[in-house]
């Protein structure tokens, strides 16, 4: 076994669909995610955050390029990779017509567990994701969020030693949220390995050490999210409105965004009492907070967007 | 924790846990099982009202049929759980032999689905003479045509994705390669000139084999070994290349 849970190298993927031009959804990804991280993508929808993780997870091959899971192909020796993996499906759904506690024994056993392991696990994972209350009930009753935890719950149960999740807490409450969070960082300190995939920018920066943040079927940062978001210019966001022409006015100050409502500035804390002084007198609000991870996304991804 | 990877892969690994899902998922639609039995019942009642004395060879067919067509809710419910609810991606992104995968969920739908047949049989009990070889014949071909069936669904399953399509060809398939030619009525009655395509043709091979031993229509040795032979050659080829089939749609059709 190697260093890496999985190491990607210069990974292509090109989408032939008869009729109409082939998509390439990977145009060369490499990266590394090592024993014990949580990694999250980043992406806009289509950037290939799932194309990813559905050929790491050995359910689809690339056009080019390899891919590693602890050292195995995950293209050219799946069999080897899939007893290492687990997997919660971009909009999977649990049966229909099974209950949580069925949903979730049934696919440990499934995969090989014992009667006595499964059964033990899957008590856990109801506690862990707060489904004891509708442990018992078919899931085509549950709500959708109540679905989607039952398909986290099912993937946490298997404490595989990597787990792919894409866009695993969508539709959740922010409670159902933090409880998924709890489990996946109680699985990484038992030494699994977790990648995923989300569009809750501060779940990517309370859940992972690292993020690769995708476009276009490539990587264009990979860092921590401190990493990201000191590269944005500054650690300071003001949000000014209530005047004309601010995003020309305060440009020199910083990385300048206009939404039509609002302008917001990214500075650096020293010039920040300039910036402020500035506002009072041109008689504008300002309103000054810490840079959001959100914000340094919208920043890099839009930067790439408009050099295109 | 890396106790599940240690074991050899084995092409059962998971069967039994995946045949007990789906036997669970499946056992839920009750109106299902009555409704797999519509085609055959309404069959069965023109040929009572129409010629009673074929209710013999109309049953046996109805046996014969019910196994060709759970090849139909194979083919539904593969490619329902892979596109709805994306089973494919759960459970074969894992240690779940992909063959296991294919056989657990097409044995856990011929354990749902025989209950009704088990009262053909009955039925067809009352009205022909069931002998240890007739007994015998009938779950040798049920189980070929089974089997068959199964593989087709689940091959054909892959080639979709769009669960609508589905219910158009699965049922065009499925009915036309069993109810046209002669399982529901006797094999004499086919056009003589397209009786050779009928003794290739798993339902209405097993259907000749049948009416053969109970003496409804005689057929001539050739045609015996002709109506046998492709049964078990088309079975096997067509099962071994599901198995086959099954592993190598994991990463894409
Ligand atoms: N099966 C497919 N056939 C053709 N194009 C596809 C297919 N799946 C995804 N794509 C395309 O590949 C690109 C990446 O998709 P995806 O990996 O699903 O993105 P993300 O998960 O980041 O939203 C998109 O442009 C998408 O339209
Ligand atoms: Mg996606």
């Amino acid at each position: 076994m190697t260093g890496e849970a999985l190491r990607s190298d210069a990974l292509r993927k090109v989408y032939a669909t008869r009729g109409a031009p082939p998509v390439e959804a990977l145009a060369g990804v490499s990266m590394e995610v090592r024993p014990g991280e949580r990694v999250a993508l980043l992406g806009r929808n289509g950037a290939g955050k799932t194309t990813f993780l559905r050929i790491a997870s050995t359910l689809l091959r690339p056009t080019s390029g390899t891919i590693e899971v602890f050292g195995h192909d995950a293209a050219r020796a799946p069999d080897k990779v899939r007893p290492y993996i687990a997997v919660v499906p971009q909009e999977g759904k649990p049966f229909f017509h099974l209950t949580p506690r069925e949903q979730i024994y049934t696919y440990l056993r499934a995969r090989g567990l014992g009667r006595e392991t499964a059964k033990a696990r899957t008590e856990e994972a109801l506690g862990r994701m707060g489904l004891l209350d509708f442990a018992d009930r078919l899931a085509i009753t549950l709500s959708g969020g109540q679905r989607q935890r039952t398909m986290v719950a099912t993937v946490v149960a298997t404490q595989a030693p990597l787990l792919f999740l894409d866009e695993p807490t969508i539709g959740m409450d922010p409670f159902a949220r933090r409880a998924v969070w709890e489990s996946f960082r109680t699985l990484t300190t038992r030494g699994s390995t977790i990648l995923l995939t989300t569009h809750y920018l501060d779940e990517a920066e309370a859940l992972s050490h690292r993020l690769y943040i995708i476009e276009s079927g490539r990587v264009l940062r990979s860092g921590t999210a401190e990493e990201l978001k000191r590269s944005v210019g500054g650690t300071l966001k003001v949000t000014l409105s209530g005047g004309n022409g601010l995003a020309e006015s305060f440009r020199s100050f910083g990385s300048v965004m206009d939404d039509g409502e609002q302008v917001t500035v990214i500075v650096n804390p020293e010039r920040l009492s300039e910036l402020m002084d500035l506002a009072l007198r041109s008689r504008v609000s300002a309103t000054v907070g810490p840079v959001t991870l959100e914000e340094a996304f919208l920043r890099v991804v839009g930067r790439s967007i408009n050099e295109d | 924790m890396r106790t599940e990877a240690a074991r050899r892969p084995s092409p059962f690994r998971g069967f039994r846990a995946f045949f007990w899902t789906e036997v669970l998922v499946q056992a839920h639609e009750n109106l299902a099982m009555a409704t797999s039995m519509v085609v055959q019942g309404v069959l069965l009642v023109f040929v009572w009202i129409l010629d009673p004395s074929l209710i013999g060879v109309a049953l046996l067919g109805a046996i014969l049929f019910s196994m060709f067509t759970m090849g139909q809710r194979v083919l539904n419910e593969a490619a329902y759980i892979r596109i709805d609810h994306k089973a494919n991606d759960l459970y074969l992104a894992g240690p779940l032999a992909p063959e296991a995968y294919f056989l657990g969920m097409s044995v856990g739908i011929l354990v749902v689905y025989l209950s009704p047949v088990v009262i053909l049989w009955i039925l067809a009990a009352f009205v022909v003479h069931f002998t240890v070889v007739l007994v015998l014949l009938l779950l040798g071909v049920s189980a070929v045509v089974w089997i068959s069936a199964a593989s087709i669904g689940y091959v054909f399953s892959t080639f979709f994705r769009d669960n609508r399509a589905i219910w158009a060809y699965a049922s065009l398939f499925f009915n036309v390669f069993g109810v046209l030619p002669p399982v529901f009525y006797p094999f004499d009655r086919f056009p003589t000139a397209l009786q050779p395509v009928a003794l290739v043709m798993p339902p209405s091979a097993a259907a000749a084999l049948v009416q053969h031993a109970i003496g409804a229509t005689p057929l001539a040795p050739g045609q015996i070994a002709l109506a046998a032979t492709s049964l078990v050659v088309e079975a096997s080829a067509i099962f071994l290349f599901a198995i086959y089939w099954a592993r190598r749609t994991v990463q894409g059709a």
